[in-house]
């Protein structure tokens, strides 16, 4: 009769272990058509599978910053703005030679938003057309394209923004250079955030002349080099704007990349400094015989107890016999 | 406890976690912040690559056995969520096992049930699991090779011992207690070993004399050739080892760096709960040297060895205490890592003389305090952007405080009893 109920026992408990997995192949098979699934994270440079039904007819390369670190392995401003002043094409024989005149590009507000090691750095950008000339522009349509140059000490997660393209908040982005995510501030090089906006058409339907488009980067905060003050002061450079439009041509459909002159592009707001606590340099000394002493202390306190106790429970026990 | 039975309890923790997965699933999708673990996406990751025939170590932050990416394949196949009824699944496992030890130890069924409700009703362990935490796989496994060194099944016992230090390396703590408990007053070919029972423990013990402290340095030598521990030695480490070579041939040497190095090697900077964080972030700008290292290696390893030649034959209380010391004093400590102690808890608790409403109260609030004190502290550092590394290492000293008080409370009212007994009715006489 135990025996049996014992069989009984066991054969309900494998049901119910055997019950929570299949609930959870038929919970995945009802869920599967409804969302999307889970496909690799990668916001890699050799990721060209975005958007695809846009650019392919397009004949360009996706990111500009690719170029560059297909050059070189590391982020040098120097070498960097070289590379934009160099190697990028500024002229396109579709564009009209003032473009300069007619498209403003500018950055009104740009601030860091919340706190702590998780902040979002917020840009808004503003493009300003000229109606009656961008008429001439046989465009099919335009991006706009923001390359952050991001600090030393401060990343982006390429697998967060992936998960924020996913959910269409960017039309393309990409992490270029350090993308360990884990090292240190002195242990790691810069990297750089490349961001595609697709621009509303109607703008150059001349319904509109000036469009703002807001751009909310997350980023997070390394560990920072030891100092002082106990906080490192880390600054934001302005980000480089382009604009690349896909035109009607006479041959084939042609990708053009706009890089608007200096003058063009206005920054009109203060330098964005993001406060990050740092270790102390004159804790050291401190910290380190304290962690070690503690460490000593309970390594004591633990083998002791051990000891005396083991002796005492388990004499008990077999002296019992 | 009549009011509920271990088919109600499962039944119960198996709805529960249902729930919390859909519940995770609808706050991952409608709310700012994920309730699926940050890790669950990475494996997720390295498995979706697996399966299109890539290295998961393409993944960065992939730090496992492709083991567990495999198991993960269907996440992209049937759906994401797959892996968390997986370790739920695993989570219930472990629930059943713990009943298992604790009914061949013969425990009255009402102290198993709540042992078993420490496992299975614990925050800490259904989260994990509904989160998509991979833990409960190891849990599960351990537990296993418990149950098969209970069952005689040395052989068994070693190839899961052997898979289980491949997937998540810390058991390798466990290979002395395990080598020590395979003697043959214990084993010997042919025939189970004897279990002593929890009564006996409770009023007398009258068949063990194998007391710790008794293993002279030359009975341990002597000992230490047995058939069944060379057997679980060849066999555990050639399972092992075979995993190594298999996924070196496989995936060469970012196998070998992420999966195995890496953790062997890991010293992080970052805040965690290790009272080593802020001595490593202030000598980061420098190697450490050799003796540096072999300082802050020594407390671990001295008071494993002691922890091991003192309890060994109570062999779960001792693989409880080693891992609740061998946390305590990690270079780095997660959350994640008290679910290696917490599967334990459960096995130990019915042979405490811990009074629940004082003692046993007083250190789960000492422990949670000290816990809770220093998330207050890493929420300031990490959410509010203050310099507050020093309260926050001042804050991981007391932790390791909190902890080492639990193990000396633990020891001070826990009722020593070896799991086996000795299988020989002469050498019992001759020794009582």
């Amino acid at each position: 009769m135990e025996t049996q109920q014992g069989i009984q026992f066991h054969t309900c408990q494998k049901v119910g272990i055997l019950l929570i997995l299949f609930v959870g192949i038929g919970f995945g098979f009802c869920m599967h058509g409804s969302s999307p699934s889970s496909e690799v994270a990668r916001c890699e440079p050799n990721s060209e599978s975005n958007n695809l039904n846009i650019s392919s007819f397009c004949s360009f390369k996706k990111y500009i910053v690719k170029s560059y670190f297909e050059k070189y392995e590391s982020f040098v401003e120097s070498k960097f703005q070289d590379f934009l002043v160099d190697e990028l094409p500024h002229s396109c024989e579709l564009l009209p030679d003032n473009l300069n005149a007619f498209l403003r590009l500018s950055v009104p507000n740009r601030l860091l938003t919340g706190e702590g090691s998780h902040r979002h750095l917020y840009s808004m950008i503003r493009l300003n057309f000229q109606p009656e000339s961008i008429n001439q522009l046989p465009t099919h349509f335009c991006k706009v394209i923001v390359v952050e140059r991001l600090p030393s000490g401060v990343f982006a997660d390429p697998f967060e923004l992936q998960h924020l393209l996913q959910r269409r908040v960017f039309t393309d982005v990409a992490v270029f250079g350090d993308k360990n995510l884990e090292l240190p501030s002195v242990a790691s090089n810069r990297s750089v955030v490349e961001i595609h906006m697709n621009v509303n058409p109607n703008i150059f339907f001349g319904q509109t002349n000036e469009l703002e488009i807001s751009i909310d980067l997350p980023l997070h905060a390394r560990y920072q080099p030891l100092g002082e003050s106990g906080y490192s002061m880390v600054e934001f450079g302005t980000p480089d704007l382009f604009v690349r439009c896909c035109m009607e041509g006479n041959l084939n459909n042609q990708s053009c990349l706009f890089a608007p002159s200096s003058d063009s592009v206005e920054t009109k707001t203060s330098a964005v400094v993001w406060r990050i606590p740092s270790g102390t340099k004159i804790h050291t000394g401190i910290v380190s015989v304290i962690t070690f002493v503690a460490a000593f202390i309970s390594t004591l306190v633990i083998v002791l107890t051990s000891m005396f106790y083991s002796d005492i429970n388990c004499a008990k026990t077999f002296k019992l016999s | 406890m009549a009011w509920i039975n271990m088919n109600q309890l499962l039944l119960f923790s198996a709805i529960f976690r249902l729930i919390l997965i859909i519940y995770g699933e609808w706050q991952d999708t409608h709310m700012e912040v994920r309730y699926t673990d940050v890790d669950y996406l990475v494996f997720s990751d390295a498995a979706s690559l697996m399966a299109s025939g890539e290295s998961p170590y393409k993944r960065s932050t992939y730090r496992y056995s492709p083991l567990l990416a495999f198991l993960l394949i269907p996440n992209s196949i049937i759906h994401r969520s797959w892996g968390k009824f997986l370790f739920s699944a695993l989570d219930l496992l472990v629930g059943l096992f713990i009943h298992d030890i604790l009914k061949r130890r013969k425990v009255p069924e009402d102290l198993c049930l709540y042992s078993v409700m420490v496992w299975l009703l614990n925050p800490f362990t259904f989260t994990i699991g509904t989160r998509g935490n991979c833990e409960p796989i190891v849990c599960a496994m351990i537990l296993w090779t418990i149950i098969c060194l209970m069952n005689g099944n040395v052989v068994q016992a070693a190839v899961w011992y052997g898979l289980v230090v491949h997937f998540r390396i810390y058991p390798i703590i466990y290979a002395l207690p395990i080598v020590l408990v395979l003697d043959q007053c214990f084993f010997q070919s042919g025939q189970k070993p004897l279990l002593v029972n929890w009564k006996s423990s409770q009023q007398k013990t009258s068949q063990n004399t194998e007391g710790p402290g008794e293993f002279g340095i030359w009975t341990v030598l002597k000992r230490i050739f047995t058939r069944e521990r060379i057997m679980f030695g060849l066999i555990s480490g050639a399972v092992f080892l075979s995993c190594t070579a298999l996924f070196f041939y496989l995936y060469r040497w970012e196998f070998l760096n992420e999966a195995l190095l890496y953790h062997l090697t890991r010293t992080d900077p970052r805040h965690n709960f290790s009272i080593y964080f802020y001595h490593i972030y202030l000598h980061y700008e420098r190697e450490f040297s050799m003796v540096e290292k072999l300082i802050s290696f020594l407390p671990q390893l001295v008071v494993q060895l002691v922890l091991i030649f003192c309890f060994a034959p109570d062999l779960p209380f001792c693989f409880f205490l080693q891992t609740v010391a061998f946390v305590a004093f990690n270079k780095v400590i997660t959350a994640q890592y008290f679910v290696w102690f917490f599967c334990l808890l459960p096995l130990i608790l019915p042979w405490s003389n811990m009074k629940l409403r004082w003692v046993g109260t007083c250190c789960t609030l000492v422990w949670i305090g000290a816990q809770s004190h220093w998330l207050f502290w890493g929420y300031l550092l990490e959410f509010k952007g203050k310099n507050v590394f020093l309260q926050l290492w001042l804050a991981s000293l007391l932790f390791l405080a909190a902890n080492t008080f639990v193990v000396v409370m633990f020891i001070r009212h826990h009722r020593c009893c070896p799991v086996f007994r000795q299988l020989k009715r002469s050498s019992l006489e001759k020794s009582e």
